[in-house]
């Protein structure tokens, strides 16, 4: 187990816990830090909305700095941080707006602060906390500050909406929209613009909407066409860094029939964008207690009730590990395969994150 | 400023009664059958994700159609669930049958837009260059509240009798988990005040007063008995009491049933790697009885569904539906 363990940590800068909701994406990213830390790496543990009990445990709770772990020994070092998508926002926006000064053209951040828009957009535009998870990564990441960051990803409904977001947000400065509102001198928004297509697709946008929403939404524009370059250039080194070899991609999957097919989906799509997917981790897929001894018939109504619950457990577990074998076999030859149990408590503390780390199964050593 | 306003005054009254002579022309051709449509009734299935809330809204669809209610089972986003999960050949946003009385469809924010504006432009070569054009594709993509208004504007469209029909007694909503649920209804809010005047505004102020309006939509929050998704709830329970004045029903799934309790079983034994199935029951009785306590302490409007181990799809949702009260 020590050889493959250390595999999924070696020639790795960055590891990307990606999963749907609900899936333990968030205790796996810690005990992964955990685990990495304990090998003597110097670790850094990017999460979203941990448990209190977890940020305790970690020692983020109530502050959104970079922090390092209380009370633990390892032979490493390990820091977390929970992502402030307001500030990362707000202050990108601000560098963003401060750099578009210099080159000239003034747009001030206070201006987009005030946009009734943009007040929505920093929490509510689709991929704007992707955005700002993979901008704090960035930074991270550019500090040289650790061997290892482990990166938490937002939840998300299907696991893929975390790659495709900020090509979505990117897409937005890449096609001009801005040209669109540019208002010309006190002639309405939608007068002299070059081609009758787009005026007319505003109309349409205009009547749809109202012409409420159009100046709202002509002033988010124009005040964001500055960072174009700037978000451009971001898009940029952001995608370098996913697609870099030391860059690597965790699937975080729980366990039933509709998971892994769309586990499987993710696998395939992931590689063909070019990223690296090297591991996928199953969690819940067996129990973590001892099966009763076999009473078949026990005249002891509560031994037999006893006895009734654990058949229906073990026949649900055993599918799971029938799914299970068959995912594997499927996966095996790409990626590192690991599975943990179902645990009874859900874990918190560090003693139970270290126990992960020491519990993480890995299919190849298992058949 | 008087041409102004007639104009956008004549504007209004010509889609109008382009948009009636559409539908007229519609259920002449039969393509829509008729429902009262202040009849309909939305129910919005939500909770922390991996708490089930897919199949618990399944499940209630199933059961509004044994009741011989004609159902349509909606899920939210780009991906379908329903397809993996019931092995369907695909979930699109045109209804499919799934079982008599339910159908199911796929509605994303650039769909129920899409459809909206058809139903507003009309003149389908303006349509066409609107949703074709590359620009209005990416400002649909990520434009703030748009897509989360395009969607609460469809899901509320029956009752609200604007847009094309949605011809089903109940509209079943597998929405969002917890955080982006609450993105989604603050939605029209933000909107409305944001945007006072034209139809953006007006539309946000109806979407809102509907989702709100307790005859029509009725909201189950979906939990488990273990103290994550229980947090989670009461957080979101207490949003939408402050935020909404909704009062929301608990459903709490995967309940383990059994005449035993916590006390009748020996708790594990500490220090032990792994605990043997009494001390595991125990366990998970004694947070069970814990949590179904305080939910009655706490007088919450809920009601229990069991945990099933059935594996096919169809029969699960089936067996859990004749369980909701």
């Amino acid at each position: 187990m020590g050889k493959l363990k250390t595999e999924l940590f070696s020639n790795t800068k960055i590891l990307i816990c990606v999963g749907s909701g609900g899936v333990g994406k968030t205790t796996l990213a810690a005990a992964l830090g955990v685990s990495a830390a304990e090998q003597g790496l110097n670790v850094l543990v990017l999460t979203i909305d941990p448990s209190k009990r977890l940020a305790q445990t970690l020692g983020i709770e109530g502050t959104k700095d970079i922090t390092e772990v209380p009370g633990a020994k390892f032979k490493g070092k390990l820091f977390a941080s929970v992502i402030d998508h307001r500030k990362i926002f707000d202050d990108f926006v601000r560098k963003a707006a401060s750099r578009s000064k210099e080159s000239g053209s003034s747009v001030s951040a206070e201006r987009i602060f005030k946009n009734k828009l943009y007040q929505q957009l920093s929490t509510t535009l689709s991929g704007s906390q992707e955005f700002t998870s993979l901008e704090m990564l960035y930074s991270c990441y550019e500090s040289g500050r650790f061997d290892l960051i482990i990166l938490d990803t937002p939840p998300a409904k299907h696991a893929m909406d975390f790659l495709k977001a900020p090509q979505k947000l990117a897409a937005l400065f890449n096609e001009g929209i801005a040209q669109w509102f540019r208002p010309r001198q006190n002639a309405g928004f939608f007068v002299n613009l070059l081609h009758t297509g787009t005026k007319q697709v505003l109309k349409a946008l205009e009547n749809l909407t109202g012409a409420d929403f159009i100046r709202e939404l002509s002033d988010f524009f124009q005040s964001i066409e500055s960072w174009q370059d700037k978000l451009e250039q971001r898009t940029r080194e952001v995608h370098q860094m996913l697609v870099h070899p030391q860059t690597h991609f965790c699937l975080v999957t729980s366990f039933d029939m509709a998971k892994l097919k769309e586990a499987d989906v993710f696998a395939k799509e992931i590689r063909k964008n070019g990223y690296h997917l090297t591991s996928v981790l199953l969690n819940r897929v067996f129990p973590d207690w001892i099966l009763p001894e076999v009473e078949e018939k026990s005249t002891d109504p509560k031994k037999q009730e006893i006895y009734n619950l654990a058949q229906i457990l073990r026949s649900y577990y055993n599918h799971r590990l029938e799914l299970y074998t068959e995912f594997e076999r499927k996966l095996s030859n790409e990626v590192q395969v690991m599975k943990l149990p179902d645990y009874v408590e859900p874990v918190s503390d560090l003693e139970g994150l270290r126990l992960i780390g020491s519990q993480l199964e890995f299919g190849d050593e298992t058949r | 400023m008087t041409s102004c306003d007639n104009f956008g005054e004549f504007r209004r009254e010509v889609r109008e009664r382009q948009a009636n002579f559409a539908l007229r022309d519609a259920s002449q051709k039969g393509l829509w059958k008729t429902v009262e449509p202040m009849d309909q009734k939305i129910i919005l299935v939500t909770g922390k994700g991996g708490v089930g809330k897919s199949v618990v809204a399944a499940a209630l669809a199933f059961k509004k159609a044994r009741e011989g209610f004609k159902t349509l089972l909606v899920e939210l986003g780009d991906e379908s669930f329903y397809q993996k999960f019931f092995d369907l050949p695909d979930v699109t946003y045109k209804p499919r049958t799934l079982i008599p009385n339910v159908d199911v469809a796929l509605w994303s924010g650039a769909d129920c837009l899409k459809e909206y504006a058809l139903y507003l432009l009309k003149i389908e070569s303006l349509y066409k260059l609107f949703f074709e054009n590359k620009v209005s594709r990416t400002l649909i993509n990520v434009a703030p509240a748009l897509p989360e208004l395009a969607i609460l504007g469809k899901v509320t469209s029956g009752p609200r009798r604007h847009g094309p029909p949605v011809p089903y007694d109940f509209v079943i909503v597998d929405a969002y988990a917890t955080g982006h649920f609450l993105s989604l209804l603050r939605a029209p809010g933000g909107m409305a005040e944001a945007i006072h005047y034209g139809p953006m505004g007006e539309q946000s102020r109806s979407i809102q007063k509907t989702i709100t309006n307790p005859d029509i939509c009725k909201f189950y929050l979906v939990t488990l008995p273990e103290d994550l998704p229980m947090k989670e709830t009461e957080e979101l329970d207490a949003a939408l009491k402050s935020e909404f004045k909704i009062q929301g029903q608990w459903i709490l799934n995967r309940v383990l049933e059994t005449p035993l309790k916590s006390n009748d079983l020996s708790a594990p034994a500490q220090g032990t790697k792994k605990i043997n199935f009494e001390g595991y029951l125990h366990t998970v009785l004694q947070r069970q009885e814990k949590i179904l306590e305080s939910i009655k302490n706490k007088k919450i409007l809920s009601q229990s569904l069991p945990f099933l181990t059935e594996e096919d799809p169809k029969k699960l949702v089936q067996l859990l539906s004749e369980r909701l009260l």
